[in-house]
Parts: C-alpha cells; sequence; structure tokens
C-alpha cells in the first residue's frame, strides 16, 4: 500500500484547517443545505459577500452543511479575534449586515442576538450551543461533520481524518474487516435494521467473480431528510463507507442510486467522487492496494417503491422499477444476476468511523441489540423541528418533549417510520426508540422520520393520507397491494367526506391484514400499518367520523361549515352570526346565535372560545374578536329589547320534566325541553338561580342583570324555577317521579372546594375558594384580612385573588406549583389581576398553615418547586425542591386547587354509578344508569367551562325527548347547519386591519368597585370587526 | 424538429448502448427539451435496440417524465406528510384554484405546470413550494400570491 500522496496531503490539510478554526482571519459560516436555502440562506450569502466588499473586510465565507435545528434557519455563525464561533439564528439578509458590522467592525458580537457559541468555556452570557435543550441529549457521530466543514472540499474532510478508516482497512484482509462489523453490531439505517456485517458475510461468501456494492440514497419517506443532509453536509463520510464495504464484499463496482428531488445532493457527491479521483481514491489500484473500484451515480425517477433493494435494482438496469420474489436475496443475487450488497447511507456514513475507532468504541453507545447511535427528523408540529442524532435506547418522550420540545398545540401523537410505520398516541411515550420495541408498538423505526401531532391533526385523514401514498406509489405489480391499498383509499375518502359506516371499519381491518400478509415487497406489507396502528389507538376518531359525522380536529371539510362552529361545543353557527352583523342585521344574527345558545351575553364575557383559537383568521393575523361580538348581539338584544325569535315546536307535550340545578346546564336543559313543548321545572337549592354563573364569577366580569335578563328569557318560554329547594332535603329524588315528572335532569355542578391536604388547612382565616367567592356574589361578605394568600391558578384562584382586591386587602398574592403558562386561567385575567396590584409566586405550594396561639391563621410555609420530568401531555411535573422552605406573612388562606362534586345525598334512594372522583357517570347522550334520569355539567365531566355545560344540557333535552318519545329519527332544527344568507365578496381581499381590543376600565377605577372591566363596544366597531371574518362557512355551489 | 433531433443524438452519443442507460438517457433528454416528446420514444428505443413500448413501459412507471411540452413555469407543491400536517394540501387547493388548473395540468396560457412531489426533503421547514428550482418554506396561502407573482 503507498498512502504517502495522500498523507502529505492530509498534513497540508490539518494545517490549512487548524488555520480556519483558529480564525486568525474571522470565518463566517453559513447554513449551506436545502432546508437553509429554502429558509432564505442565498439572501444571506449575498448580503455577506456584498458587506464584507463594501466595507472592505478581511473575512473567509465558508457554505457548510446543516447542523442539525432547521427551526433556527438561515443560521450564520462568526468565528473571529480568536473568540469561539458564535451562532445567530434566523438571520435575514439585513440582520446579516447588521450583525457583521456590529461584530467584524466595532467588535460587538450582539450577544442578545444569538443563540449559541461553540466554546467549551463560558462566553459573553451566550449559551453553550451543545448545551441547548435540542442539543444536549445528541451524540454526533455520523453527523460530526455536517455544519463544521465545507463539503465541497476534500481538504477539510482528510483534516478531520478523513479516509483513515479506509487506509486501516485496506490494512486488513476483508474477513478481519467484516468481522470487526459485525462484531460493533450495527443494523441496517434504511428502516429494516438487518445487521450489516451479516449482510456483508453472505455477499462475501456468495459465488460470483463481479459484485456489485450500492448506497441507497433513495430517501423516499416524507418527512425523512437525514440522508440528504448527510450527503449535502458530508460526502465524503458516505463514499469512503461506501469504499470500505466494497472492498469488504469484494465489489469492483459500485452505485450511489439517489432520488432525483435532490439536486443539491447529487451536485455535492459528484464533486466528491471527482475529488476522489484526482487523489486516486477511486478507479484501479486504490492507494497501492491492489484493490480497485469505480462507482457511478444514478439518479432515480421519482417512484418511491425503488427504495426497496429489488425495485431499486431493476431501475438501474433500466427497467421499470418493480420489486420481484426473494429468495434469492441481492446478497446472492442482485445487479445483473450478480451477488451485490445494498447499504443505506447512513448505515456507510458510520462504518468508517467503526473501523477507525474499533467494534467496542462504537458498542458503548445505545442499548444491548441496539448498539450506536441513530439520526431522526423531528418535523410537524413540534416547537423545535429539524435533524438530530441520539444513542439508541432514549425514549420517544426524551426525544419529542426533551428535544423537540414538545408539540405546539396539545400533543396527539407521533409518527414514526413514515409510510410504513405507525401512529402512536401519548401512551407509547415511554416506548423505547429501539427496533424492536417500536415494532411491538405497533410501528417501525425506519429511516426515523418523526412527524409530531396534535390536537388540530385528524389521525383519520392521516390514516387516508398514508393509504393515498401507498396506493399512488404502488407499483402494480401484485394484486394485493394494487387493489388492496386502493380499496382501502376509497373507504377512507368515504369516512372523511361522512359517508362511513360500522361496516367500514371491519372492512379496513380484514383488506389491511390481507395485504401485509400477502403482497410481494415491503411496500405493500407495510402499507396497512398507518392505518391499523390508527384504527387501535385513535379508535375514537373513527367512530366520531362515522356515527356522528364530526372531525374534532376540524380537518375534513366536508364534515362542518367552518373551523369555529366545528370547535364550539355547542356547534353555534358563527359565521352565521359575525356575517349578520358584518352587513348590520343585528337582529339576524341575534336570532341565529339565540337557537344554539340561550347565553349570549354570558357567553359574550366568560367563555373559553375555543372558536377562536381555530379561526382561520389567525394565519393572517389575529383571530376574530368572536365573544366580543356575540357579547355586542346579547347585549344589544336586551338594550333593544328584542325578543328572540328561535324555533319553537307547534305541540305542547303533556310530559313535566324536572331539572335540579339552575346552573348553565340546567337552564340550557330547560330551554331546550321548553321549546320541544314540555313543562318544565328547575330546582335550585340557592336563593338565586344561575348557579356558578351567579355564585361562582364575579360581577366585575359578569354582572348580575345581564346574567338575570337571560334567565328571564328562558322563564318567559315557560320554565318554572323554584330558588330555595333542595332536592334531597326538602323533597327526594324519588318523590319527583311520584308528582309526576317523567323525567329528571341533573346539573347540580361541582362545589365541593378539593382540600390543600396540609395541616392547619381547618384554621380560622382558611376560607375555600368556591365558598369564598359564592359570599361574596350573594352579599354576606366575609370578614377577610390584610393579606391574603390564594393557592391554586385556575379561573377560580384568580376570580378570588381579583375579588379580594377590590374588597381591600392590602396585598393578595397568588401561589401556584407550576409555571405561568402552565396556569388553567385565561391570560387576560392573569393579566388584569396583575394590573390590579395582585401578586403572583410560581412554582411554589404550600406545606403548612402557620396558626397563632387564638388558632388564627398568620402565615403559610411554602416549598419551592422545579420542574421534573414530561408527563404524557408534554407537563413537566413539580418536584419539590429539597431546603427551600419560605413563608408568606399572610392572615387570610383561600385555598382553590380544584372542586369535587357529591351526590350522595341526591341519590340517597338510588344507586347511581359514579366515577371515582365523585362524578355521575354518563353515556355520550347524557344518560346515566338509572332510565329517566338524565346529566350533564361539572357534575358529569369535572370541573369544566361554561360552555360545555351549555352542550351537555342541550344534549340532555335531546336524550330526554327520545326518551320520552321513542323517536331517535327526529331532526332537531337548531343542529341543522346551513350556509349564512349573508352576502360574501369572495374575490376580495380580506381587511388588513388587527382584531378588535375593547377598552377595559382604567386600573383606578376598578379598585374598591365591582363595575364590569371590559367596555362594551358601538354598532360601528362590531361592523368593523364582523368583517375581518373570511366566511370560511362559504362554498362556491352557493349561488 | 431539426434541431431537437440534433440534441437527441447527442444525448444518445453520450451514454453507453445498453439497457441500463435507459433511464440516464430519458433524464437527460427530458433535462434539455422539457420532456420526453414521441420522436424521442422512437429514436431511444433504436439506439438502444428495444421497442417503443419498451422505452414508453419504462418512462410511463416514473413520475419525473412527462410527455407533453412543459409550460413556461413548474410549480411543485409538496404533499409530504411533514407538510401535510402543516396544512400542504390547502396550499394546492388555493393553487389550483387561483391558477384555475388541476393538479398534474397546466394553465391554459402555458404559464404554470402545477404537479404534486412527494417530498423534498426540507420536512422541518413545511410546508414547502418549489417553483423552477427556487425552494420556499414556510410556506401560507397568503404568501402564494407574491410567490407566484414573481414567475412571469
Amino acid at each position: 500500500m503507498d498512502t504517502s500522496r495522500l498523507d502529505s496531503l492530509r498534513e497540508l490539510a490539518r494545517k490549512d484547517f487548524a488555520n480556519l478554526a483558529s480564525a486568525k482571519v474571522p470565518v463566517v459560516y453559513l447554513g449551506a443545505g436545502s432546508c437553509g436555502k429554502a429558509a432564505g440562506a442565498d439572501a444571506v450569502k449575498k448580503a455577506v459577500l456584498a458587506t464584507l466588499e463594501e466595507r472592505k473586510l478581511r473575512a473567509q465565507v465558508l457554505e457548510v452543511g446543516c447542523v442539525g435545528p432547521c427551526y433556527l434557519e438561515p443560521l450564520m455563525d462568526i468565528a473571529a479575534f480568536g473568540n469561539p464561533r458564535i451562532s445567530y439564528a434566523n438571520v435575514s439578509a439585513e440582520h446579516a449586515t447588521q450583525i457583521l458590522e456590529s461584530y467584524l467592525v466595532r467588535r460587538d458580537p450582539m450577544p442578545g442576538r444569538a443563540v449559541g457559541h461553540f466554546g467549551d468555556a463560558e462566553f459573553a452570557g451566550i449559551p453553550r450551543f451543545f448545551d441547548l435543550p435540542m442539543l444536549k441529549a445528541q451524540k454526533r457521530i455520523v453527523l460530526r461533520n455536517c455544519g463544521f466543514i465545507d463539503p465541497e472540499r476534500l481538504d477539510h474532510y482528510l483534516a478531520t481524518d478523513g479516509y483513515e478508516g479506509l487506509k486501516k482497512a485496506l490494512g486488513m484482509s476483508p474477513d478481519a474487516l467484516i468481522e470487526e462489523i459485525t462484531k460493533s453490531q450495527i443494523r441496517g439505517r434504511g428502516g429494516a435494521g438487518f445487521p450489516t456485517g451479516k449482510k456483508w458475510r453472505f455477499c462475501r461468501d456468495a459465488k460470483g467473480d463481479s459484485k456489485y456494492m450500492i448506497c441507497n440514497a433513495d430517501e423516499g419517506d416524507p418527512g425523512a431528510f437525514m440522508n440528504r443532509s448527510l450527503i449535502e453536509g458530508d460526502p465524503h463520510a458516505v463514499l469512503e463507507g461506501l469504499l470500505i464495504a466494497a472492498y469488504a464484499i469484494g465489489a469492483s463496482s459500485g452505485y450511489v442510486y439517489i432520488r432525483a428531488e435532490y439536486p443539491l445532493a447529487i451536485q455535492r457527491l459528484c464533486k466528491a467522487i471527482a475529488q476522489m479521483h484526482e487523489v486516486g481514491l477511486l478507479g484501479t489500484d486504490i492507494l497501492g492496494s491492489g484493490f480497485s473500484f469505480d462507482l457511478h451515480i444514478k439518479e432515480g425517477a421519482g417512484a418511491f417503491v425503488c427504495g426497496e433493494e429489488t425495485a431499486l435494482i431493476h431501475s438501474i438496469e433500466g427497467k421499470r422499477g418493480m420489486p420481484r420474489m426473494r429468495p434469492p436475496f441481492p446478497a446472492t443475487s442482485g445487479l445483473h444476476g450478480k451477488p451485490t450488497v445494498i447499504n443505506n447511507v447512513e448505515t456507510l456514513g458510520t462504518v468508517a468511523q467503526i473501523v477507525r475507532h474499533g467494534a467496542d468504541w462504537y458498542r458503548q453507545f445505545g442499548v444491548p441489540g441496539n448498539y450506536g447511535t441513530k439520526t431522526f427528523s423531528i418535523v410537524g408540529k413540534a416547537k423545535r423541528t429539524g435533524m438530530i442524532e441520539v444513542p439508541l435506547g432514549i425514549k420517544l418522550r426524551g426525544l419529542i418533549f426533551e428535544i423537540g420540545g414538545g408539540a405546539i398545540k396539545p400533543f396527539k401523537g407521533v409518527q414514526t417510520g413514515g409510510p410504513s410505520g405507525g401512529c402512536l398516541s401519548e401512551r407509547f411515550l415511554d416506548t423505547p426508540v429501539e427496533y424492536e420495541s417500536l415494532a411491538a408498538a405497533g410501528s417501525i423505526m425506519g429511516s426515523g422520520g418523526l412527524i409530531v401531532m396534535d390536537e388540530d391533526t385528524c389521525m383519520v385523514d392521516i390514516a387516508r393520507y398514508f393509504m393515498g401514498f401507498c396506493a399512488a406509489e404502488s407499483c402494480g405489480k401484485c394484486t394485493p397491494c394494487r387493489i388492496g391499498t386502493s380499496q382501502m383509499q376509497a373507504i377512507l375518502k368515504r369516512i372523511c367526506d361522512g359517508n362511513g359506516t360500522e361496516a367500514d371499519l371491519g372492512a379496513l381491518e380484514r383488506i389491511g391484514k390481507t395485504v401485509k400478509a400477502a403482497s410481494l415487497c415491503g411496500l405493500g406489507q407495510t402499507a396497512a400499518n398507518p392505518i391499523l396502528s390508527t384504527l387501535r389507538n385513535f379508535r375514537k376518531e373513527f367512530e366520531e367520523h362515522i356515527k356522528h359525522k364530526r372531525c374534532r380536529a376540524g380537518v375534513c371539510q366536508n364534515l362542518f361549515l367552518s373551523p369555529c362552529q366545528n370547535a364550539c361545543p355547542v356547534g353555534m353557527d358563527v359565521p352565521g352570526y359575525v356575517s349578520m352583523i358584518a352587513a348590520g342585521r343585528f337582529e339576524d344574527a341575534i336570532h341565529i346565535a339565540r337557537e344554539t345558545n340561550p347565553f349570549l351575553s354570558v357567553c359574550g364575557r366568560i367563555c373559553d372560545h375555543q372558536c377562536m383559537l381555530k379561526c382561520r383568521r389567525n394565519q393572517i393575523d389575529e383571530p376574530v374578536a368572536v365573544r366580543v361580538l356575540k357579547r355586542f348581539i346579547g347585549d344589544l338584544a336586551r338594550d333593544r329589547r328584542i325578543a328572540p325569535k328561535v324555533w319553537v315546536s307547534s305541540e305542547r307535550r303533556p310530559e313535566r320534566i324536572a331539572v335540579i340545578g339552575a346552573g348553565p346546564s340546567g337552564l340550557t336543559c330547560a330551554y331546550f325541553l321548553a321549546r320541544l313543548g314540555y313543562g318544565v321545572t328547575v330546582l335550585e337549592r340557592l336563593p338565586v338561580a344561575g348557579g356558578m354563573l351567579a355564585v361562582g364569577i364575579p360581577a366585575y366580569r359578569l354582572p348580575k342583570d345581564v346574567l338575570e335578563a337571560e334567565i328571564q328569557l328562558i322563564r318567559d318560554l315557560g320554565v318554572e324555577i323554584r330558588t330555595r329547594t333542595t332536592v334531597g332535603r326538602d323533597v327526594r329524588l324519588g318523590e319527583l317521579f311520584s308528582q309526576g315528572f317523567k323525567a329528571i335532569y341533573v346539573g347540580v355542578g361541582m362545589y365541593g372546594d378539593r382540600a390543600m391536604g396540609v395541616p392547619g388547612e381547618n384554621a380560622a382565616g382558611v376560607i375555600q375558594g368556591v365558598d369564598f367567592l359564592t359570599d361574596v356574589n350573594m352579599g354576606k361578605r366575609r370578614e377577610i384580612g390584610r393579606r391574603v394568600a390564594v393557592i391554586g391558578g385556575g379561573n377560580t384562584a384568580v376570580d378570588a385573588a381579583r375579588t379580594l382586591a377590590r374588597l381591600g386587602a392590602e396585598q393578595v398574592t397568588i401561589v401556584y406549583r407550576r409555571t405561568r403558562e402552565e396556569m388553567p386561567a385565561f391570560a387576560d385575567e392573569i393579566r388584569e389581576a396583575e394590573q390590579e396590584g395582585v401578586r403572583i409566586i410560581l412554582l411554589a405550594a404550600p406545606t403548612r398553615v402557620l396558626v397563632d396561639e387564638h388558632g388564627r391563621v398568620k402565615g403559610i410555609e411554602c416549598q419551592t418547586m422545579k420542574l421534573g420530568d414530561f408527563d404524557n401531555k408534554g407537563r413537566r411535573v413539580p418536584v419539590p425542591l429539597p431546603s427551600s422552605e419560605f413563608t408568606l406573612d399572610v392572615d387570610t388562606v383561600i385555598p382553590a386547587v380544584g372542586e369535587f362534586a357529591d351526590v350522595r345525598d341526591l341519590f340517597r334512594d338510588h344507586t347511581v354509578k359514579t366515577q371515582r372522583d365523585g362524578t355521575i357517570e354518563i353515556d355520550d347522550e347524557g344518560r346515566t344508569n338509572i332510565p329517566g334520569i338524565f346529566s350533564g355539567g361539572d357534575v358529569a365531566f369535572g370541573a369544566s367551562t361554561v360552555i360545555k355545560a351549555i352542550a351537555a344540557g342541550e344534549r340532555g333535552a335531546v336524550a330526554i325527548d327520545r326518551y320520552l318519545t321513542g323517536d331517535c329519527t327526529r331532526v332537531y332544527p337548531w343542529r341543522v347547519r346551513s350556509r349564512s344568507p349573508a352576502p360574501f365578496n369572495v374575490g376580495a381581499e380580506p381587511v388588513a386591519y388587527p382584531m378588535l381590543r375593547p377598552a377595559l376600565l382604567p386600573v383606578a377605577e376598578r379598585s374598591k368597585s365591582f363595575v364590569e372591566v371590559q367596555e362594551s363596544i358601538s354598532s360601528e366597531v362590531a361592523i368593523k370587526e364582523a368583517q375581518r371574518c373570511l366566511r370560511c362557512d362559504y362554498r362556491e355551489e352557493e349561488v | 424538429m431539426g434541431a431537437e433531433n440534433q440534441s437527441l443524438q447527442m444525448v444518445l452519443g453520450q451514454f453507453p448502448a445498453e439497457a441500463g442507460s435507459l433511464i440516464p438517457i430519458l433524464q437527460s433528454v427530458q433535462a434539455r427539451a422539457g420532456y420526453i416528446s414521441s420522436q424521442a420514444v422512437c429514436e431511444i428505443a433504436q439506439a438502444l435496440r428495444l421497442t417503443e413500448s419498451q422505452v414508453y413501459g419504462v418512462a410511463s412507471f416514473y413520475a419525473q417524465f412527462r410527455f407533453t411540452p412543459p409550460a413556461r413555469h413548474g410549480i411543485c407543491v409538496c404533499l409530504g406528510t411533514a407538510c401535510h400536517v402543516r396544512g400542504g394540501e390547502r396550499l394546492m387547493e388555493t393553487l389550483q384554484r387561483e391558477l384555475g388548473a388541476a393538479m398534474g395540468t397546466s394553465t391554459s396560457d402555458g404559464r404554470f405546470d402545477l404537479v404534486r412531489v412527494a417530498c423534498l426533503g426540507c420536512c422541518a421547514l413545511s410546508p414547502v413550494v418549489k417553483v423552477d428550482s427556487d425552494i420556499y418554506s414556510s410556506v401560507t396561502t397568503m404568501k402564494l400570491k407574491g410567490i407566484v407573482n414573481g414567475y412571469e
């Protein structure tokens, strides 16, 4: 062997590279992979070159590959003045100029603008890049050079010990080489995980004078781009591995089969191969070892199936890319019938390092049976998207939450393994990322694409999507795949269109299993994985699409009018009333809205507006202020005394229904029952009607007269409300039936305050949250102290805190055990509380209430928390920090840490089924296990929102009607959705102004008064805001 | 006709006359002429001693090849999984409506081809749209008009 030329090249290269690294001349690194370019790196490069030119600055510009966090692209790094290399993220052309001028001219590296640095020690307060949450758990072995070398320079690769592996390999016998790779236990990284050493052995042992070595760079899995990044960032790493593999198996000729969709990678590959020729690393007698090898590039032509070995081989042979039966396997009979090894890009990229450092070195990473590292792409709805490399064995939870930052909206699931893989729900988050564990979970490792999905992803749509993909990419050769995939696709499409039946699910499973068992190649054999796994893990969504024609994620457009209407638990016709407001037809708006919801003014003040979270206008700027508009029409109805014109049945029913609890759920149930013609009596234990609306929510959020006016409208329909009547005490539940009521709806809510569970809880001066609010709202002022602590972070806690501030407490402090982002209370409520002087202490929880000699509260001892491991929802569990106690000097404590239901008195004579937390167990319609007794709202769901309670009341009314009439086919007019008749100019551009923010009462006027904080708006303002609506309900067929 | 034939012969001359050259030849022909004409199919078949139906059979298997002249610009909407999950379908719908062309066809004025591609590999910055050789990331329906207007 003669490596002298290579060695001297390497010497020079090392010196040059060391010079570069020392940054005596500033170096500007630009992320120039396809991702970087797609994010705008070319414009940045132009700006960099222009700035250097204009300011006559000396600097080297290096275009490097992907360092991983693609969501930070375009990335520009500067190494200068002996300082560590500093990385700047999301750089535009303007930023680039600014930063260059600041650092290279004025020597100010703008630390506030930097995302990280690559030095070892502390520097300018900038975090270490590899300590960033996305990078910390990573171990970059195959990706070691990406982002640090110029991929178009051979000398950079040589400087980082490139081709040292090849040197060592050529000095070993092929058998010893294969032995080493086998010992490392590296498994094929293309997806199947077959032991690489074994594959090489088979080929080595196969009879044949000419053998082929192929690198499979046909990375077809949508969502996976790691192979592309590796080739773009460090092509020689792959080529060195390819050469080593060729030597091991005895191949004299080889190919890189690469997708045509990767033009930049192809370009870099071509250049690298040319460089290899120049220095004698390809061709005859490589490095004087006697080993000869020639390498060609073959481009794929857009067929996913060509990632399959035999299809790939046929494609190279110039045929249609159709797979064939195996055995014989390519290792014995492959390209042109000769023994062939096909290895994945990442596998080859790792091989050179295994040879250099040894099998034992490789096995220090990963876990037994799954040694080494693997690259993954984290894409989809993750906060931090990009490419990563981690040791195998890490849990899915670690990948998605620690590294990927979790999902942007609540996490729903993750898809692994591409179209051959499966969708895993949150209960799989502890699955270790290993070949066998993922297969056992119903998915596969695949090439490493991880698609993160959140509540806006419809799992039925995802199954349909993957099936469509497989059907389109099926080569057509074998019947099970060709016919099976299109049949399953057709069924899924029907389900998404709202025409699915129960039988469809069984059909999908049957066809899926057949396709899996009988298909010729991996594409067909795994095509059913996505649908089978989504059916197993997300069956409820399929059933909702079929039984209820409902797409909860708001994706399947044939199942809903608009995302806002779909997100609303009541299904309010939001585009209907908003478009009427936009047209100035306020009365029409009122009637449309009242059809589905009696509480317009109430919801217009306190609803958690799921509609606004799904509003498509969010994609432009901000949502339409639906809640404010709803309040506007509710208040207008009252001011102008507009009686509601809603559908009312023409027949009067003889039956009478008893509703227990005059809260939002009970009153709504009464509202719809009255409209259906029933006689309704509502029995309420408190002296006032309204439930939590009256006694839980303070008047500055919901004025009493506003609530009373809407309750009156329900009375006007003939509903009788009897207050000061406690069922279970004043009258027994059974007696109601004997009094002639034919059905009962239980909507008693949740009024029990959960205990904090700390000593001293029963001291004088500790007042439970709900009790406290009830007393204030009923006018029974309680004696409160001067310094008050409120424990909890939900709306009850914040309501209590803001109420206390108004009652004259000197200092009100909220103590919450998690972080601000996790507080369940509405963000604007929290903000207004702080404006009003409420102090918030986060990450703290009480451990004991301190009591003076009279048994009164004198303080509260708390412990600081820190955030521990992630739970299944992606929230970190708070864990107490040892020795972190502190004391708050308070004389009153208001715990508001949750509520519980207690229906034992009510159901003393009946055995009602309850859940573990005391709530009543109901089915989808609201039926309890006792015939004739229905329920809904907080007492059945647990503490929830007003709009959900209203929805439950409506469902209860329908269930009662069905129960009493026996008719399950009836169509309820208010449930029928139709497009708004309001005119719409579909060609017009959306109006450009931002979301309306109604004025708030100045803080000075808020203290000591319970006057409503949010001010009302004028008609002009309402019309203007309503015109921001994009009219998602509009369909072109409507002429 | 003459120019096309010359170009074709040049391509054919660059590759060994064996079956394995078929796909690279087709790729090279399409790179120059923009599509595979029936003339090209005929010439390639002759050069490689295959039948026209064999050549056509291979060419039509692969999504990359087209058999009608391309429009002035090609819009590729990526419908890979990451792009799908972040709204790729909506982009395709919008383009179909705005351009008045169905997916897989061209606008009547010959300005744009509208195609779907399975994955361009820029998944972390989805959804992605490619026009000619320019790749645009994190595309929204609002940005589409501006992007498309840049191509005459």
